[in-house]
């Protein structure tokens, strides 16, 4: 069953969709499988054995009525610290890839840069390090975010490619629609490169301290922010790793208060540049 | 005390899945993985006295080659792969027995496109996300995460089981008839994207199954069906085609819409993405979709999700072992 909760992407209508989430994971609804959001939208499966489509349909409406205005909520949230190494000769050759063997194309990051009306790459770089981004969903690939900025004058937008890449370097980090994402997998993509992560945010044999409880790294309702490194310090941390001796870098849980953050909202200066 | 199969050909692509696979984790990213055609895959565990979900093998239209190391009770499901036990034929939906030494081998499907093996005590499996499916994009589960490869050996649960059985045609999952199958599905969760006109259209025109078709989905080939208002005129992030909108989570069994291309989504489809998802078939109907060759020809059904719903429960009260015969009685 899936629940809508508006028609357009507003960063809200995801609060929402987070706040039904956290409602039915704490009330335990009977039946109940697993609950997936997306940016405007809920899936919720089911056993039917357990609950049927009707009784499941009125106990949804009945939790979200108890939900109240979008003002209220508060979702658990933690502060995952991802070093990025924008502008990256890996994402870069995967671009060169497809110019040679697809279609030419402008460098990503300067295309990035150009839509949204910033002077050059390193611009783009200060923009999209300047902001924490709000994991509003994880999904398509085992544990792969779809990321917003919190701070709106860090969004950027972006078409996707026409028709895709054949490939991505494994934790690209790419926008594309107003969203930020690291693609997880070696995939097809069709999201902008920007950089890329030394650090995976799911693994599926989970050794590493992060993975022991919870197979991904980031859940709905975290927050990221991008630490720009280069890509000698790239190398170094995916060796670290390697010897098991890399610190991931978390928050403790707080919870993230919408009516704050839209207090907080209306008090950035929209003239201010990166 | 366990016991070893060893693998002398994979076939095309032949994994160690479960049933009902990894349930919990979409959240995370993580599809469901497992039998497609659970309903054949379950009558095969309960031949050899399993639990209906016991992990077992799904070959793909061309099946392995296996070496029995230890005397060993098994069956064989699904789509007929013309399988021999030391070259003699050997028939499909019930017990059959090997011995220690012999050798099981599997051609490629003359009907249907996925034949489960069962082995009776089940196959040893580490475990991922509760499951031990292979989850081929998380490269977890079944064995190291992949499909099968040569020489690969498989471990055998140890089993007491004796009694063999067979399974009468009436409990069998249908088949297709003259390459056409009549797919139930249910509509809905993006229906209001389609216009009327485009409902008609999906309703009464024949499907045919394309080639690039996989665990991923099915895709299929048709006319391009015809949008509503909501999916021409609409806020700027749901993309450009009326096929695009702002990312939503995929059930398993949609039928995803990218651009003019319906992709029924499989059990190692992605979880999410931005395109429409109009209609959904049930799992009552996976049977079916998991059984369908490249070239043959889907027409939909709209049923209404109790009915649906109701179908499953009577999958579930056929796949019982009081509905097999005894061999030997």
């Amino acid at each position: 069953m899936m629940i809508e909760f508006g028609n357009d992407g507003a960063i809200e209508l995801n609060f929402m969709a987070l706040g039904l989430m956290h409602l039915i994971r704490d009330q335990k609804v009977h039946g109940i499988i697993d609950t997936t959001p997306s940016y405007n939208s809920l899936l919720v499966e089911y056993e039917p054995s357990d609950i049927s489509d009707n009784d499941l349909k009125k106990e949804l409406q009945k939790l979200f009525l108890s939900l109240g205005s979008v003002e209220e909520i508060e979702i658990e949230s933690r502060l995952a610290y991802l070093p990025c190494c924008y502008l990256d000769p890996w994402t870069k050759a995967a671009i060169e890839d497809y110019c040679q063997k697809v279609k030419k194309r402008e460098f990503d990051p300067d295309f990035v840069a150009r839509i949204n009306g910033l002077e050059d790459r390193h611009q783009l770089v200060r923009v999209h390090s300047g902001t924490e981004h709000w994991v509003a969903s994880v999904m398509a690939l085992p544990g792969c975010a779809l990321m917003r900025p919190l701070d709106p004058r860090c969004l950027l937008t972006s078409p996707k490619y026409n028709p895709p890449r054949l490939w991505t370097p494994e934790n690209a980090v790419c926008t594309g629609g107003m969203s930020t994402s690291i693609h997880t997998l070696r995939v097809p993509g069709g999201y902008n490169l920007i950089g890329r992560t030394p650090v995976p945010v799911y693994e599926a044999s989970q050794n590493s301290p992060p993975f022991k409880k919870q197979v991904t790294l980031l859940q709905p309702g975290d927050r990221v922010k991008f630490i720009p490194i280069d890509a000698h310090e790239y190398k170094y941390i995916r060796q670290e790793l390697k010897k098991g001796k890399y610190s991931f870098r978390t928050t403790d849980y707080i919870k993230f208060s919408v009516h704050a953050w839209k207090a907080w909202v209306k008090t950035l200066n929209y003239q201010e540049r990166f | 005390m366990s016991r070893t199969i060893r693998v002398i050909k994979p076939g095309l692509e032949t994994t160690v899945q479960d049933w009902p696979g990894l349930k919990g984790a979409f959240r995370y990213g993580f599809n469901h993985s497992g039998a497609i055609d659970h309903w054949s895959f379950r009558l095969a565990n309960l031949l050899v006295g399993n639990k209906p979900g016991a992990p077992g093998l799904e070959a793909q239209f061309i099946g392995p080659t296996l070496l029995f190391e230890s005397d060993q009770l098994f069956a064989l499901t699904g789509a007929n792969m013309q399988a021999t036990l030391d070259g003699k034929s050997i028939p499909c939906w019930q017990t059959l027995e090997a011995s220690a030494g012999q050798r099981l081998a599997l051609g490629s499907a003359i009907s249907g496109a996925r034949t489960y093996i069962a082995f009776s005590g089940g196959i040893i499996a580490k475990p991922f996300l509760g499951s031990c499916s292979t989850h081929t994009m998380a490269q977890a589960g079944g064995i190291n995460g992949r499909k099968l490869e040569i020489n690969d050996e498989i471990n055998i649960h140890s089993s007491t089981q004796t009694q063999k059985f067979t399974t009468p045609e009436l409990i069998r999952p249908p088949k297709a008839k003259e390459k056409y199958w009549e797919i139930e599905m249910v509509v809905g969760p993006c229906d209001d994207w389609i216009s009327d006109q485009g409902h008609q259209l999906f309703i009464n025109s024949e499907w045919i199954v394309s080639p690039r078709s996989n665990r991923m989905g099915v895709r299929l080939e048709g006319p391009p069906l015809d949008f509503s208002s909501r999916a021409i005129d609409k806020a700027p992030e749901h993309g450009s085609h009326p096929s695009n909108c702002v990312d939503i989570g995929y059930p398993v069994g949609g039928i995803n819409l990218c651009g003019d291309t319906p992709v029924v989504l499989l059990h190692e489809g992605l979880t999410g993405g931005g395109f429409i998802v109009p209609f959904t078939v049930p799992s009552s109907e996976f049977s079916k979709v998991g059984q369908a060759r490249p070239h043959e020809i889907f027409k939909f059904k709209a049923v209404s999700v109790q009915q649906s719903q109701s179908k499953r429960h009577e999958i579930n009260e056929i796949c019982q072992t009081k509905n097999l015969r005894k061999l030997g009685d």
